[in-house]
């Protein structure tokens, strides 16, 4: 029984943690320019991360060290320093687009200015990472992310034309008034969005700290397979939302209150709340794993002790480089820059620096002096390779496609 | 001098020509024991015509997953060989310079 409820805890943490700001804007972006028409990509992400967070998961769980301490020690200090470089750029877009989500979802819950719900974002992850036990953090956080289901909710009180939804999904074209360069664009945007590199390097230090053994590599694998779908299920309702209600009316979102216009007007004031606790919770627990994939990455590769199980006096290096990581992330949102527009820009670096993620957590995970009997099988090897494929592919035509399109303007 | 120093550098035999890069490192464990394990004990360099960027792994002759990755990297370091330090006359910044009767090893590790 208590098993049982490890693993239901697990999936829907899983789920509520799958959705952050990267997530909900960007899928509510493609939404409302694309329709469904884009929903193939969220399909073909979701089984990327679940692909790579259970070999990464995998990879702690067999060899009691996270992925990227082995990467460092397999890969050799150059090409685990090309690894660390282009992770923490990212991971540092991605805490200030995470605070600066949190900030937005306050402003829109009280009607005061995001810029003064940034200080006290920035103090509550500060203190939550200072001191709240791992599991707890993890576990409320992505529990109180869950009530996002209101996006699928809302989907149905909406009372859609199904069929033509599908029709979309199913048979996707480039709507007539975009053009396939931005079509393409968001492709990608929303392929780094659901593949955002943090998730891996928290999902396998998170097994360092809750120290799985191989016995626990069942539940993991129960947790990614049907938790990062369902996550995945969240983010399609929320294009779903967004091509049922802003398409039609011409609406293309650049904030996040016009993320929530379909919620308000299919459930009202009530389902304004809900979604607006959602939005804070997946944010906040988005913010607090990026923050601690920047401090988990450093350490791991510099070897500094790190981790929650230690106290912040044992880890020193980790939790200052943390406090700098959070202090720059504010720094950047202090010069008033629109944190949509960061949000949409660090999904699509996400996007260009997947390849010095993954490639190296496919060779690690190959590798039978760290993982014994539990290297890759055939198939998920074949698979994974398709994927780096197609990850180098979006990477190297991000940037061309960025410029091109104006960023998708 | 650190090992970084090393790596990189060129590598030419007695007459000065170019053979190609140090772009690997061996050592043996087998010195006097000392605090924690024995001593590393520089076994030789590996030297490669082409590049100097890492074999990540893939000298290992029981490593070949991915296949294509292993198929590339040990096709971008193929002509590797390792040449032992009773065989190095000069090594410093500059490079590394051999002896004239040098033995050019297998680099790959077999088991």
């Amino acid at each position: 029984m208590k098993r049982l409820l490890g693993v239901a805890l697990g999936i829907l943490t899983a789920i509520g943690g799958f959705v952050d700001i990267g997530d909900l804007v960007t899928n509510a972006v493609v939404g409302s320019r694309f329709g469904l028409s884009l929903a193939w990509v969220v399909l073909v992400g979701v089984v990327g991360i679940c692909l790579f967070a259970n070999m990464s998961g995998r990879v702690a769980a067999v060899s009691g060290r996270a992925t990227f301490e082995v990467i460092r020690e397999r890969m050799g200090a150059r090409a685990g320093l090309a690894n660390l470089t282009a992770s923490f750029l990212i991971n540092l877009m991605t805490v200030t687009a995470e605070i600066g989500g949190i900030a937005l979802a306050l402003q829109l819950a009280s009607g005061v200015s995001y810029m003064l719900w940034v200080p006290f974002a920035l103090i509550a992850v500060w203190l939550v990472i200072w001191r709240v036990k791992f599991s707890i953090m993890e576990n409320v956080t992505g529990l109180v992310g869950l009530s996002l289901v209101v996006f699928a909710v809302a989907l149905f009180l909406l009372k859609p034309d199904w069929g033509s939804l599908a029709s979309q999904a199913l048979h996707p074209s480039v709507p007539s008034e975009e053009g396939p360069g931005t079509y393409w664009y968001y492709a990608i945007a929303l392929f780094g969005a659901a593949m955002t590199p943090y998730e891996v390097f928290f999902f396998s230090s998170g097994a360092v700290e809750e120290r799985w053994k191989v016995k626990d590599l069942v539940q993991s694998r129960i947790n990614v397979l049907l938790g990062f779908p369902l996550g995945g299920f969240l983010s399609l309702a929320i294009a779903a939302c967004a091509a049922v209600v802003l398409l039609p009316a011409g609406i293309s979102v650049t904030t996040l209150s016009q993320v929530a216009l379909p919620v308000i007007q299919a459930g009202g004031q009530l389902a304004l709340a809900v979604l607006i606790l959602g939005v804070v919770a997946a944010t906040f627990g988005a913010a607090l794993e990026t923050t601690l994939s920047s401090g988990y990455t450093l350490a791991q590769f510099f070897g500094w002790s790190w981790g929650k199980f230690r106290r912040p006096a044992e880890a020193a290096r980790f939790h200052v480089a943390m406090i700098v990581v959070l202090l720059a992330g504010v720094a950047v949102l202090a010069t008033g820059v629109d944190p949509i527009l960061v949000t949409e820009y660090s999904v699509v670096f996400s996007a260009i620096a997947l390849p010095l993620t993954y490639l190296p957590i496919l060779i690690v995970a190959n590798d039978p002096q760290y993982m014994g009997k539990h290297v890759n099988g055939r198939a998920v090897n074949i698979v994974a390779f398709v994927y780096l494929v197609i990850i180098l592919v979006a990477s190297v035509a991000a940037i061309p496609l960025m410029i091109a399109t104006g960023a998708g303007a | 001098m650190i090992l970084n120093d090393l790596l990189g550098t060129d590598v030419v035999d007695s007459t000065g020509q170019r053979l190609g890069e140090v772009s690997d490192v061996r050592f043996a464990l087998d010195a006097a024991p000392a605090q924690l394990l024995s001593r590393a004990r520089m076994v030789g360099v590996v030297v490669c015509p082409r590049t100097a960027t890492s074999f990540l792994g893939y000298e290992r002759m029981d490593v070949n997953q991915p296949w294509p990755l292993a198929q590339l990297l040990r096709w971008r370091h193929r002509g590797s060989f390792l040449v032992l330090w009773e065989d190095i006359a000069v090594m410093g910044p500059d490079g590394v310079r051999l002896r004239s009767e040098f033995t050019a090893y297998e680099s790959t590790l077999p088991r």
